[in-house]
């Protein structure tokens, strides 16, 4: 019963990063139309930018996440401007196309950059954990649930409220309901996408700082990200959320009572299967 | 005269909204009946439900006195029901003729195995309409006239029994419109029963041999055009709405 | 003319038969590699150039093919030929039991759908004793590149007629009214639940006769090359960056891409990876449809071809 409990435990604290993981994906998919399947090359250039900050310039991984976003958000909003508007009316497959060379263009380069070697980031506090009865709690673990529930929580209230948020969220009705808001297309696009690859950033330096990185990560957390976006529906980041989790918690009890190398084919598994059986997802109305 | 299809108490919701209202009627064998009705009365559903895209949530749908309620549309197809899309969807990749040999190769009995009969076919079938020579463009090269003459060879060319045309005169000029009047017209003569969806009034009043009026998804009149466009019930649903 | 290009044809398979009697082991491995991925293209180009369906998941087929050969070779004995139609079965099957319900599914849906199918057969073979868990396999070695290499022209071929009587046949024209419009198709009497499956099992074969040819060769296998995604994104690319829906595209495709990714990667190995992508995000931009349809174009409209194509697709 106390392992069951402490699975939930890891499962909930790992399906709040996978929450923020699906996040970006999420917004792209549902505004822009572009499933981007460079999303976990994304989320691993996120993780080394973080890892360099820390091993380099000595800032705390959590402290450094505004930087990482903020830079892997000009990143986006260059590549959106620069190569993917010219393609956003293409058919659906060229986009999935030309996002999948851009996560080979990125892996690759990575490679070159940061060599094949995993990479760790291990802040003084990363071995330390908080023991909760019988349940332990890893400290960096629950610090990345809080800030990643925190970002989801603070992107709901952005869509909802700020002028932008609700251009966007109209823009994905309908673009020339942008114009109404006064926002030049190619900048709400740019924008958008911008936020996607910010997100994501973020969630590569979280990412870091409870697992390994290295240049191939990206398209298994891919993946992962659509099959959450596909249980969560890409109307709301609270869907996002609740779909993270269910992943999560998932994946660890398979992990549990199945065996570890289960735990990959558990999430895929039940991609596929919410495909089939919901394909508008199990929360969305409209995916 | 017997009947053809026979429409028995069907009704389609989607989710909270109901489409078409427990609707029976019978189409009869070389009959053109015209189904008028204002935006949103549930043509284009039934029309969809007749020819299997989608399925009725109750009632019941026979042809030629055999229960179809059950198959999935490429066998309405094959058993001889042709239908038209209102809102235009050829083969756009295609040539014209090959969006017409489409329906030659597949369509009633199963269609024609071999190409260059299938192209011969449909060589005679865009002759019929009026479209020859426009054979070797690109089907999403055509204007929109032509497209609704290219809708109406694909299911002509398909050999059918039953022919089901939603709007296939909207948008075009008066001209336009007699001339698809007599392609109709030609159609029935060669023992080919037909469905007429339609706004234009004019022109479904001299091409059809009996009129349905759709409400709101429920039949309020069927009969004689004369008698139907002069009840009351429709003045006041349809046409007084819009004589007003 | 048309005389002529059947001469251009036979003469040039002549020449490609002919190439491990005059050519330098280099040259034939190199060979064996490009027909094979030549014929993945040609694969893929049934289900996804034809009927429109973006499969994520030939690398699957690719995957039980070779590990049909693989196991009726080391576990149970039995001949080469006996394992590529063991591998055929398994790529068949799962064609009919999952491209059922995965080719409900549309656009993206289908496309990642097929991708997480792949990740969980990689998963699966990796937990089964028979296909020698995430270890894999050794195959017994037959040193015969010669063989090896016009097997795998033979099945190009093969394939390639396959194709060809797509484009002249009522299978054919049924897929592509799918792919053009599918419930139009499906008013129109076309079977598509059928037409999609079938074309899935077709595409399945000749990926899953490619993969025991390559197994065999190889001679060894394990769960991660067999079911490579990358691989199944390489078809892809070759098939699209020569022309999808078209009888040579591919072929033509997979023939440029692959030597000149083999010049490339002569110098550094990332470097050859990093052209692939670049290759894809140009060729998406410039020429979304291919290189045969830039052939067919470019000769009317010239560098405007190019314009025009960013014009269609940008904001």
């Amino acid at each position: 019963m106390d392992l069951l409990a402490q699975i939930l435990i890891n499962g909930v604290l790992l399906g709040g990063l996978y929450a923020v993981m699906a996040l970006g994906l999420a917004l792209v998919w549902g505004v822009l139309n572009i499933v981007n399947l460079a999303h976990g090359a994304f989320i691993m250039l996120g993780g080394y930018l973080s890892w360099h900050l820390y091993t380099y310039l000595g800032i705390d991984p959590f402290l450094g996440l505004p930087i990482t976003a903020v830079v892997m958000f000009c990143l986006g909003y260059v590549l959106q401007r620069g190569v993917l508007n010219l393609i956003v009316r293409a058919p659906m497959f060229n986009t999935l196309l030309i996002t999948f060379g851009l996560e080979v263009v990125l892996t690759y380069l990575a490679q070159l950059a940061f060599s094949a070697d995993f990479r760790t980031i291990n802040p003084s506090y990363a071995g330390s954990s908080i023991a909760l009865g019988p349940v332990v709690v890893p400290v960096a673990r629950l610090m990345a649930f809080g800030v990643a529930v925190a970002l989801t929580v603070g992107m709901w209230l952005f869509l909802l409220h700020s002028r932008l948020g609700r251009a966007i969220r109209a823009t994905a009705q309908n673009l020339v309901a942008a114009r109404l808001y006064g926002v030049e297309p190619r900048h709400l696009y740019a924008m958008t996408f911008g936020i996607g690859i910010g997100l994501a950033g973020a969630a590569g330096g979280l990412y870091g700082t409870v697992s390994q990185i290295d240049p191939y990560i990206g398209a298994t957390l891919t993946a992962k990200s659509f099959a959450i976006a596909i249980i969560g529906g890409l109307d709301n980041p609270l869907g996002v959320l609740v779909g993270g989790l269910v992943l999560g918690i998932i994946e660890s009890l398979t992990v549990l009572y199945v065996g570890a190398t289960f735990g990959d084919v558990a999430s895929f598994g039940v991609l596929v299967l919410v495909l089939i059986f919901r394909p508008s997802g199990l929360l969305g109305k409209t995916a | 005269m017997s009947a053809v299809l026979e429409i028995t108490n069907v009704t389609r919701r989607f989710a909270g909204l109901i489409a078409v209202n427990d609707v029976s009627f019978t189409l009869n064998q070389g009959e053109i009946l015209g189904v008028i009705g204002p935006n949103g009365a549930g043509k284009t559903t039934l029309v969809s439900l007749i020819s299997g895209t989608l399925a009725p949530t109750a009632g019941d749908i026979a042809f030629e006195g055999r229960s179809i309620t059950a198959l999935p549309a490429y066998q309405r197809a094959r058993l001889g029901i042709g239908r038209t899309f209102q809102i235009m969807r050829p083969f756009p990749g295609l040539s014209v003729l090959d969006n017409v040999a489409v329906g030659a190769l597949f369509g009633h009995g199963g269609g024609e195995s071999d190409l260059a009969r299938a192209r011969e076919l449909a060589r005679a079938q865009l002759d019929f309409v009026g479209l020859a020579k426009f054979a070797d463009q690109r089907a999403d090269e055509l204007g929109g006239p032509s497209r609704k003459r290219l809708e109406l060879a694909k299911a002509l060319a398909m050999q059918p029994k039953v022919l089901l045309c939603d709007e296939v005169m909207a948008g075009l000029n008066l001209v336009e419109i007699d001339e698809v009047i007599d392609v109709l017209k030609r159609v029935r003569e060669r023992g080919i029963s037909i469905l007429v969806i339609e706004h234009v009034i004019k022109a479904i009043k001299s091409l059809s041999d009996r009129l349905l009026v759709l409400h709101h998804g429920e039949k309020i009149a069927d009969g004689d055009p004369d008698a139907v466009l002069s009840d009351a019930q429709v003045v006041e649903a349809y046409l007084g709405r819009r004589r007003a | 003319m048309k005389g002529l290009r059947w001469i251009l044809i036979v003469a040039a398979l002549a020449v490609l038969a002919a190439v491990p009697w005059f050519g330098s082991d280099v040259l034939v491995q190199f060979g064996i590699n490009a027909l094979l991925l030549a014929v993945l293209a040609q694969g893929w180009n049934i289900i996804g150039g034809y009927a429109g369906y973006a499969s994520f998941g030939n690398s699957v087929f690719y995957g039980l093919g070779s590990y049909g050969v693989a196991i009726a070779m080391v576990q149970w004995e039995l001949p080469f030929a006996v394992g590529m139609v063991f591998g055929v079965v398994l790529a068949v099957a799962f064609a009919f039991l999952l491209g059922l319900p995965v080719l409900r599914l549309r656009g993206h849906y289908f496309a990642i759908a097929t991708l997480a199918l792949a990740q969980v057969m990689i998963a699966i073979v990796s937990n089964l004793s028979i296909a020698g868990q995430n270890i894999g396999l050794v195959l017994p070695p037959l040193n015969d590149d010669r063989l090896f290499y016009e097997l795998s022209l033979v099945l190009l071929v093969a394939a390639t007629a396959t194709v060809f009587w797509l484009t002249r046949s009522r299978f054919g024209f049924g897929l592509i009214a799918i792919r053009e419009n599918e419930e139009g198709a499906a008013v129109m009497g076309v079977n598509t639940t059928l037409y999609k499956v079938l074309a899935f099992a077709l595409s399945g074969v000749f990926s899953a006769l490619a993969g025991g040819i390559h197994a065999y060769w190889i001679t060894f296998l394990d769960p991660a090359s067999a079911f490579d995604i990358s691989l199944n994104v390489k078809m892809i690319i070759m098939a699209v960056f020569g022309g999808p829906g078209t009888v040579l595209g591919p072929v033509l495709g997979a023939f440029v891409l692959s030597t000149v990714s083999e010049l490339l990667s002569s110098e550094i190995t990332s470097v050859a990876g990093l052209f692939f992508g670049l290759v894809v995000v140009v060729a998406v931009i410039f020429m979304p449809r291919g290189v045969a349809d830039l052939m067919r174009r470019f000769r009317t409209t010239g560098w405007r071809y190019f314009v025009e194509n960013l014009k269609a697709h940008r904001i």
